[in-house]
C-alpha cells in the first residue's frame, strides 16, 4: 500500500478495518490510506461498503476490528464530535444546514465567535470571508442559505467543515445534487483545498467524476479492497472491472425505428403550473411521447420535472392558477392518480413502497381494486400472493419471502419490486424518475433492459433522470427543463453533457430550443424533433 | 397458510410469538408496580389477590364482564383511525354527545320495543361518527392533526352533553345532575340476571368482528393499512386517503358514540352526569390498543386485560385497602414499556443497516402503533 512520501505519514489511515452487521460484513479487512493533499476517490457499487467505511472514519461506527490513525497516530474515535476533533470533516450528501441562518450563522453554528459572552456575527463573517479567500470558497456571509444555489449551499458545507479546523474532508457523493457547470467548479475548489495541505476524499459511484478529480483510487467491491490505482495510469474499463468483477454488459440499442410517425401516447399541451404561493412551476410546456420511444427529461433538481411528472400521473390536483393539459391517447388527465400510466418514482421510500408493508402488499398496490385479484370476501390473499410470487419470478427479486417487509431488501431489489409493479401495468404510458439511484451496476443494466424492453414492446417512456449518461445511453430525445420552461430539445445521440449542461443551467437559447408555444397558446400541441 | 411439515408445536410457537413483547410488558408493569408497592408500605401479597377477586371472584365477574364491553367499544373507536394513521383521543367527548343522543331521542319519542333500542343506538353512533369525523377535513384540508382537534373538540362535547342533562333533559327534583329514567321499551335487555351484562356485549363483540375481517380480508382495509404507513404510498397507489382518513375517523367515532349510548340505555336506564367518563374507558382502551402493538386480532384480549387490571383495582381499594390508582400506575408504565420497547427496536434496526441513516422523521413509536 504506497503511503504518500515514505517519510510524511498518511493524513489518515484505515488499517484491516472490518466491520458487521448481523450476519452482512460490510468491511472486511479493508486498508486505506490518504495522503496529505491528495485527493483520494473510494469508489464501488452500492452495498459495497463505502458509506459504512466513510462512517467508521467519521466516528458515526465502531468498527469490530482494526483501527485509525491521523497523523501517524492511533486515533479512537468514538462520535463525529471526535472526528471533527481530529481533524476530520464530512459533507453529507444531503445537506445538514439550516435554510433560515445566513451563511456565517450556518459556519459557525457549534463553535460560534463570542465577544463578551455574545455572538459575535461580524467576527463569524470575517471568518467566513477569510476562510473563503483562501480556499477559493467564495459566498457572501450575509446571504440566506435557503436562497442559495445548491452548489453554492454545499461550498458552505464545505467551509464549515474547514472552520472546524478539517485536514481531511470526506465528500459523499458531493454531484449528486449538481449540475455539470458546478461539479466541475467543486473540483477547482477541491484542488485549492489539497494545494494547502488538505486531504480530500471523494466518495461516488461515478467513474468520469473519479478520473478528472482525483490522484489516487481504491475501489471497493464486497466490503474488500479489489484494486488500488494511481489515477493518471489507469481508465475507466479498468476501475469497472474492479467494481463489477466482469466486464458490463453493452447499453442496450436505441430504439425502433418502426414508430416514427405513430400518433402520440403521451401529449403535454400549454401546461403552466403555479404552486400554493402562486409562483409560477411550469410555464406553458408542451411536447408529446410517442409510441415506442422513450423520451429524457433533464434539468437541474428544482426545474419543474416534479411538477411534471405529477401532472402526468394525475397525483397533481390542478389548482386556480393552472392551464393546459395532459392528454393520453386525446384523453384529458384528470386530478387522482391517473390509471393509465405506469409510474416508477424517485422517492422510492417516501411514495414508491411502504416500508413496514410485506413485499407481497407492496406489489399489487395500485391493483388492489382489480378483478384478478378479487375473492369470494374481498382480496384474495391467494391471488395477491400468485401475483406477487409470479413478479418474483420473472423481474429476478431476491427476497427471503414474499411476506417479509420490503425493507428487509436491498435497495437494487426494492427498486426492481416498483419496476416490477408498474413495467406489468397494461398501460401504454411509463413515466419512470431516476430509475437506477443507489442501485448497483448490475440492477442498473437489468432496468436499463427493461426500459428498453418497454420501449421495444411499443409503451411510451418518459424517462426522468439526473444521470447524463443514462439519459444519453437510453433516450430517442431529451428534453431540458430550466426554470419551468422547456429551453432545449436534443437528439439522443447528440446529447453531449456540453450541450446539455448549458441548457440545463439556462445558458442563452441556441440552435437547440424547441418551437415552444407560449403559455396563452394552445393550439399548438407537442414539439416535433 | 404456511404450514410446514414440523407440526402443530412449531406453528403454535409462531403464533405466540408476537404476544411476547406483550406479555413482556404486562409483566415488567406489574414488576415495577410491586416495587411501588413495596416501597409504599402496601403488601404484594395481600394486594394481587385482592386484585384478581375483585375482578374474577364471585359475583364480581359479571360486572367485569359489564366494564370490558365499554372498553372494547372505545378500544374500537381508538384502533380502527389508528390503522389510517389517525389519532383519536377525542373519545370521551364522542362517547358523550352519543350517550346524550340516546337519551334525548329516547325522551323525546317513547319509541316500541325493538325500535325503542335501535333506533337511540344508531342516532347515539352518528353523533359519535360526526364528532370524529369534523376532524378529519381539519386535517387532510387545513393540516391541523386529528391527535389534537379530536381531543380539543372532545372537552367542549363532554360539557355540552353535561349542559344538555343539566337543565333541557334534567330530572328535576333530584339534586343529581341526570335525565328522568328511560322509558322500559329503551332499556336494553340483559343477558344473566344482574343485568349488567346486556345485549352490548354480543353487539360489540360483532362489531370487533367485522371489523378484524374488513380490516385483514378486504381492500379497504389494505389501503387502510396502506394509508396509516405511508400516506403518500397509498395517494400514489390511487387510493382516496382524503375520503379515507373521514371513514375511519368517522367509523371510531361511531363506535365510541354507540358506546355512549349502550351505557345509558343499560342501568340506571338514564344519562347520569359524568358516569360515562368517569370510569375512563378512553384511555384504558387506548392503553389495550398499545398493547396489542399493531396486532388488530390481539385487542379484544388486551382489552380484556385491562379491564381486569381495572376492575380489579377498584376490589383492591374495596378489599385489601390498597389505593385504586395503583392500577393506573400499571397501566401507565404498560404504555411507557411498550413505547421503549418500539424505540428500542427502531434503533436496533436503523443501527444494524449499513449506511444507517433514518430515512423519515416519523416517530418510532408512531409506525409501530400504526403498523
Amino acid at each position: 500500500m504506497p503511503t504518500g512520501d515514505g517519510a510524511v505519514p498518511p493524513a489518515a489511515e484505515l488499517v484491516g478495518v472490518t466491520k458487521r452487521f448481523g450476519d452482512v460484513v460490510a468491511n472486511d479487512g479493508i486498508d486505506l490510506a490518504i495522503a496529505r493533499g491528495e485527493v483520494h476517490g473510494v469508489v464501488g457499487e452500492n452495498g459495497a461498503g463505502k458509506s459504512t467505511l466513510m462512517s467508521i472514519l467519521y466516528g458515526l461506527h465502531r468498527p469490530d476490528a482494526g483501527h485509525v490513525l491521523r497523523d501517524g497516530r492511533r486515533v479512537r474515535l468514538r462520535s463525529p464530535a471526535d472526528a471533527i476533533a481530529h481533524g476530520l470533516g464530512m459533507v453529507h450528501q444531503r445537506f445538514r444546514l439550516f435554510p433560515e441562518l445566513s451563511v456565517a450563522e450556518n459556519v459557525v453554528i457549534g463553535a460560534e465567535p463570542t465577544r463578551r459572552g455574545m455572538l459575535d456575527l461580524a467576527a463569524a463573517g470575517r471568518e467566513v470571508e477569510r476562510l473563503g479567500e483562501l480556499y477559493g470558497l467564495r459566498a457572501d456571509p450575509r446571504a440566506r442559505v435557503g436562497r442559495l444555489p445548491v452548489g453554492v449551499r454545499q461550498r458552505v458545507e464545505i467551509l464549515k467543515a474547514l472552520y472546524r479546523g478539517a485536514r481531511v474532508l470526506i465528500l459523499d457523493e458531493p454531484t449528486a445534487v449538481l449540475t455539470p457547470g458546478e461539479a466541475a467548479r467543486l473540483f477547482e475548489v477541491l484542488r485549492t483545498v489539497t494545494r494547502s495541505g488538505v486531504s480530500v476524499v471523494l466518495v461516488t459511484h461515478k467513474l468520469g467524476e473519479v478520473l478528472t478529480a482525483t490522484d489516487r483510487v481504491t475501489v471497493l467491491r464486497g466490503g474488500r479492497v479489489t484494486g488500488r490505482f494511481t489515477t493518471s495510469g489507469t481508465t475507466a474499463a479498468e476501475l469497472v472491472v474492479a467494481m463489477i468483477g466482469r466486464s458490463p454488459a453493452a447499453a442496450p440499442a436505441r430504439r425502433s425505428p418502426t414508430a416514427e410517425r405513430a400518433p402520440y401516447a403521451l401529449e403535454v399541451d400549454g401546461l403552466t403550473v403555479r404552486d400554493r404561493d402562486g409562483v409560477v412551476r411550469l410555464a406553458g410546456v408542451s411536447f408529446g411521447v410517442r409510441p415506442g420511444e422513450i423520451v429524457g427529461l433533464a434539468g437541474v433538481a428544482g426545474s419543474g420535472q416534479r411538477e411534471l411528472v405529477d401532472a402526468v400521473t394525475g397525483l397533481r390536483t390542478p389548482g386556480p392558477g393552472d392551464s393546459g393539459r395532459v392528454l393520453l391517447s386525446g384523453r384529458t388527465v384528470r386530478g387522482g392518480r391517473e390509471p393509465d400510466v405506469a409510474y416508477v418514482p424517485e422517492d422510492r421510500h417516501g411514495r414508491g413502497t411502504a416500508a413496514a408493508m410485506s413485499l407481497r402488499e407492496n406489489l399489487v398496490m395500485g391493483d388492489q381494486r382489480s378483478s384478478a385479484l378479487r375473492g369470494r370476501f374481498g382480496l384474495s390473499s391467494s391471488a395477491v400472493r400468485d401475483r406477487a410470487r409470479a413478479l418474483v419470478e420473472s423481474f429476478g427479486i431476491r427476497a427471503a419471502s414474499v411476506d417479509a417487509p420490503i425493507s428487509t431488501l436491498s435497495g437494487g431489489n426494492a427498486q426492481k419490486a416498483v419496476l416490477a409493479r408498474e413495467l406489468s401495468r397494461p398501460v401504454g404510458v411509463i413515466v419512470v424518475e431516476e430509475p437506477t439511484q443507489g442501485v448497483d451496476v448490475g440492477a442498473q443494466e437489468m432496468i436499463h433492459g427493461l426500459l428498453a424492453e418497454a420501449r421495444d414492446r411499443g409503451r411510451a417512456v418518459l424517462l426522468q433522470s439526473s444521470e447524463l449518461t443514462e439519459l444519453r445511453a437510453l433516450s430517442d430525445r431529451v428534453l431540458v427543463l430550466y426554470e419551468g420552461r422547456l429551453v432545449a430539445e436534443v437528439p439522443g445521440d447528440e446529447a453531449t453533457d456540453e450541450r446539455l449542461g448549458a441548457a440545463m443551467t439556462g445558458a442563452p437559447a441556441s440552435a437547440d430550443a424547441p418551437r415552444t408555444p407560449p403559455a396563452d397558446d394552445t393550439s399548438v400541441a407537442g414539439v416535433e424533433p | 397458510m404456511n404450514a410446514g411439515p414440523g407440526g402443530a408445536g412449531r406453528r403454535a410457537a409462531r403464533r405466540l410469538a408476537p404476544a411476547a413483547p406483550a406479555a413482556l410488558a404486562v409483566a415488567g408493569a406489574l414488576g415495577l408496580t410491586t416495587v411501588v408497592m413495596v416501597l409504599a408500605g402496601i403488601d404484594p401479597a395481600r394486594a394481587y389477590p385482592a386484585l384478581v377477586n375483585g375482578a374474577l371472584g364471585d359475583g364480581n365477574l359479571e360486572y367485569t364482564v359489564g366494564a370490558f364491553v365499554p372498553t372494547l367499544g372505545m378500544a374500537l373507536a381508538f384502533a380502527i383511525p389508528l390503522r389510517a394513521g389517525e389519532f383519536n383521543l377525542g373519545g370521551d367527548g364522542q362517547m358523550a354527545l352519543g350517550g346524550i343522543t340516546a337519551a334525548a331521542l329516547t325522551l323525546a319519542a317513547p319509541l316500541p320495543a325493538v325500535a325503542g333500542v335501535a333506533l337511540p343506538l344508531t342516532a347515539a353512533a352518528l353523533a359519535g361518527a360526526l364528532a370524529a369525523g369534523i376532524s378529519a377535513p381539519l386535517h387532510t384540508r387545513l393540516g391541523i392533526p386529528a391527535i389534537v382537534t379530536t381531543l380539543l373538540i372532545s372537552t367542549p362535547a363532554v360539557s355540552l352533553a353535561s349542559y344538555l342533562v343539566r337543565f333541557p333533559l334534567a330530572e328535576r327534583g333530584t339534586g343529581i345532575a341526570e335525565t328522568p329514567v328511560l322509558p322500559d321499551a329503551a332499556h336494553l335487555p340483559s343477558i344473566g340476571d344482574s343485568g349488567y351484562v346486556t345485549i352490548g356485549l354480543p353487539l360489540v363483540l360483532f362489531l370487533t368482528a367485522a371489523w378484524l375481517y374488513l380490516d385483514g380480508r378486504t381492500v379497504i382495509g389494505y389501503e387502510t393499512r396502506a394509508t396509516g404507513l405511508n400516506r403518500e404510498f397509498a395517494r400514489y397507489g390511487g387510493v382516496r386517503v382524503d375520503r379515507l382518513a373521514l371513514t375511519a375517523l368517522a367509523g371510531g367515532g361511531a363506535c365510541a358514540g354507540l358506546v355512549g349510548g349502550l351505557i345509558v340505555l343499560g342501568p340506571p336506564y338514564r344519562f347520569v352526569d359524568g358516569a360515562l367518563t368517569a370510569p375512563g374507558y378512553t384511555f384504558t382502551a387506548i392503553a389495550a390498543v398499545l398493547l396489542a402493538t399493531g396486532r388488530p386480532p390481539a385487542v379484544p384480549f388486551t382489552a380484556a386485560l385491562m379491564t381486569i387490571l381495572q376492575v380489579g383495582g377498584e376490589g383492591m381499594e374495596r378489599d385489601a385497602g390498597v389505593p385504586g390508582q395503583l392500577t393506573q400506575i400499571v397501566q401507565g408504565l404498560v404504555i411507557v414499556i411498550v413505547a421503549v420497547m418500539a424505540t428500542v427496536r427502531h434503533l436496533r434496526v436503523r443501527r444494524s443497516r449499513p449506511g444507517g441513516r433514518g430515512r423519515d422523521g416519523v416517530a418510532p413509536q408512531a409506525r409501530e402503533a400504526g403498523a
